[in-house]
């Protein structure tokens, strides 16, 4: 019997997005705020909806799952029949203020970064020499100056400014334990890059990557497809070497901001090792994003993001993709 | 001293696994992981007294040798395969005690099916991650060790549970298998006409699918087909309309990544660009473990949500007491 995958629509009003309820089989309903549009503020909204859906838990709910605009419930229908899920879920929303008002629970999580490591390198020399030789991400040895190339960037310290200039928003954890996907606060410091073709089959643990415009730190030695900027430290470990992962094995969560500083690669050798040894203590500030203050900042750099995103896009007409 | 057993000889991939596995880890990345076929995993379970939570073993294929290093009751489901004790052949979907320094061997399936569940008294006792024993591969974590079995692993067993009497799971109560599965799927979260056309949906539905020799525990692979697409491109979120921006996925989910449809496993990724054009109903779920890559056939039967929550009810009551039989 045929049904529909959408089950229900909510207009947006009151400064809050539209909503598209969505069936994702017997056990899942997604819902999707807003339009599909690389627009922050709808995952501002899709944290401070789960926030206030752990708030107001209800019987059946197993677990929910932010993405970039969605949330995927999973409930158990022997005992949330799937109308009575759509009436909470009715509620937590008309519970919420405008987009304006919120407020997020969010760290700032400290992170070193060295740019293009020698490991990172070594990913890159392994896929050329084993995947695909003609790579144009992959000339020189490096994914960093096809980046850079690919955004009309100047040189390599423009690159790697933009990337410390700015707080990267973790929007959501996922495809793999641990692995975050995080996006430029500041839109002067976006950067935008296709990911690798055919996939690399080795990327070193902590290779911060970009891909699209997302940034994601590996959590562990895997494959990969993001171009690879560089090395942080472990960001999740099953084995809690470190204190830090004693509690939860990862590190980071929807919501945190990431801001790197400039290491070089023998300090975060050592550094990597001070981790394991439970030396090294992560630098993480608890607070609160005021999505309202944001929200009013963003105009005062728009004529500067709107500049550079021409750059960019006249540079990337002109480059070749993997 | 503990209760243990010694794997002799581990095939392709045996791994540890619960039901339901390990849930509540989604938004840290982690799918439920458990077993691909939890009918046969549960009935095994039920057939030697264990509790619903407990751990068994998910063997692919065959070619697995395991000795008992105590009394236990023990039996096995699944795929159809020649398994013995001792060099005595024994029935599937039967549970019998073994002794001390008993041999379990399961030869290598030739199918119908693919996978093959040991439940044993007791359960196997390796540490639980996160509420789980479960193996989930692709985090390389669970289980044993986080990794599949091999020659020479000790496993340990919880204490003895049941009363050892051999038990046969009704052969009426057992699924059918079979070369070309119909399994029920609901529709969307990303369907038509949003995203794909109606055409698109009829022929999703409607036509047989093979499964590709790429299918894992992470997923079933099954053949590329050129969809119409009711949309010429994933806009911002990529060039090929199967692009979104990225969401959490469901398990079971039919992912159709570019042109490529595969099914959602349970260690798969947990969130990822693509869009998810049906999504396999939990009462049909066991089937995708049982699809033998290359060969095999799939073809998605649509139900709505109130007809397949109908079917898990179905089932639930299936894997209970009143399906064993004496022997």
């Amino acid at each position: 019997m045929t049904t529909q995958a959408i089950i229900e629509t909510v207009a947006g009003s009151g400064g809050k997005p539209a909503i598209t309820y969505r069936l994702a089989g017997d056990r899942c309903l997604l819902v999707e705020y807003g339009e599909m549009e690389f627009d922050l503020t709808l995952n501002f909204f899709v944290l401070a909806v789960d926030d206030a859906l752990r708030g107001r838990p209800a019987d059946g709910i197993i677990e929910t799952a932010p993405g970039f605009r969605s949330i995927l419930v999973s409930y158990d229908p022997f005992v949330l029949a799937t109308g009575d899920l759509l009436e909470h879920l009715h509620a937590v929303h008309e519970g919420l203020g405008a987009e304006q008002e919120m407020a997020i629970p969010s760290r700032t999580v400290h992170l070193p970064v060295a740019f293009d490591d020698s490991q990172t390198r070594a990913a890159v020399a392994r896929y050329v020499h084993s995947i695909r030789a003609d790579a144009p991400n992959a000339e020189g040895g490096t994914n960093v100056d096809y980046i850079v190339r690919y955004n009309g960037l100047a040189d390599r310290e423009e690159l790697y400014e933009s990337i410390l200039q700015t707080e990267q928003w973790t929007a959501f954890i996922g495809f793999f334990p641990g692995l975050p996907f995080m996006f430029p606060l500041d839109p002067r410091d976006a950067v935008f890059v296709p990911k690798y073709n055919p996939t690399r089959t080795w990327t070193p643990e902590g290779a911060l990557g970009l891909g699209g415009p997302c940034f994601a730190i590996y959590p562990v030695e895997s494959a990969g497809g993001y171009q690879l900027v560089g090395r942080t430290l472990p960001i999740y470990d099953v084995q809690a070497r470190n204190a830090i992962f004693r509690e939860n094995p990862l590190l980071l969560r929807a919501g945190d901001r990431v801001k790197f500083h400039r290491v070089g690669e023998e300090e975060l050798l050592a550094l990597f090792e001070d981790v394991h040894a439970d030396r090294y203590r992560y630098r993480i500030e608890e607070g609160v994003f005021e999505v309202g203050e944001y929200l009013e900042w963003l105009p005062q750099v728009k004529d500067e993001a709107d500049e550079r995103r021409r750059r960019r896009d006249e540079a990337a007409a002109v480059t070749p993709v993997p | 001293m503990a209760r243990s057993l010694e794997v002799l000889e581990g095939g392709i991939q045996t791994t540890v696994q619960d039901y339901p596995g390990r849930r509540g880890m989604l938004a840290r990345g982690f799918f439920p992981a458990g077993p691909m076929d939890h009918f046969a995993f549960r009935a095994a379970n039920l057939l030697v007294g264990n509790p619903e939570p407990a751990a068994g073993l998910e063997v692919t294929l065959g070619g697995v040798t395991l000795r008992f290093d105590a009394g236990a009751t023990v039996a096995v489901a699944g795929a159809e395969a020649e398994a013995a004790v001792d060099g005595e052949r024994i029935p599937l979907w039967e549970s019998r005690r073994v002794a001390a320094g008993s041999q379990l061997r399961i030869g290598v399936s030739q199918g119908p099916g693919f996978r093959i569940y040991v439940g044993i008294s007791g359960g196997i006792d390796v540490p639980p991650l996160f509420g789980s024993r479960a193996t989930y591969t692709m985090g390389a974590l669970g289980g044993f060790e986080g990794r599949a079995l091999k020659a020479g692993d000790r496993l340990a067993l919880g204490g003895e549970s049941g009363d050892g009497t051999p038990r046969r799971f009704r052969p009426s109560a057992r699924p059918p298998y079979s070369r070309e599965w119909e399994i029920e799927a609901t529709r969307g979260p990303h369907a038509a006409p949003d995203f794909l056309t109606e055409e698109d949906m009829q022929t999703l539905f409607g036509r047989w699918w093979s499964v590709d020799r790429n299918s894992n525990r992470t997923g079933i692979r099954l053949e590329s087909h050129l969809f119409q697409w009711a949309r010429t491109t994933g806009g911002i979120a990529g060039g090929h309309p199967s692009n979104i921006l990225d969401n959490s996925y469901p398990v079971g989910a039919v992912n159709v990544n570019g042109d490529l449809p595969v099914i959602l496993g349970p260690d798969g990724p947990t969130a990822g660009g693509f869009i998810c054009a049906a999504t396999v109903a939990h009462a049909g779920f066991w089937k995708i473990g049982q699809l033998r890559p290359v060969g095999d056939r799939v073809r998605f039967r649509e139900v709505t949500v109130e007809e397949a929550i109908a079917l898990d009810r179905e089932l639930d009551e299936r894997l209970t007491v009143a399906s064993l039989e004496s022997v």
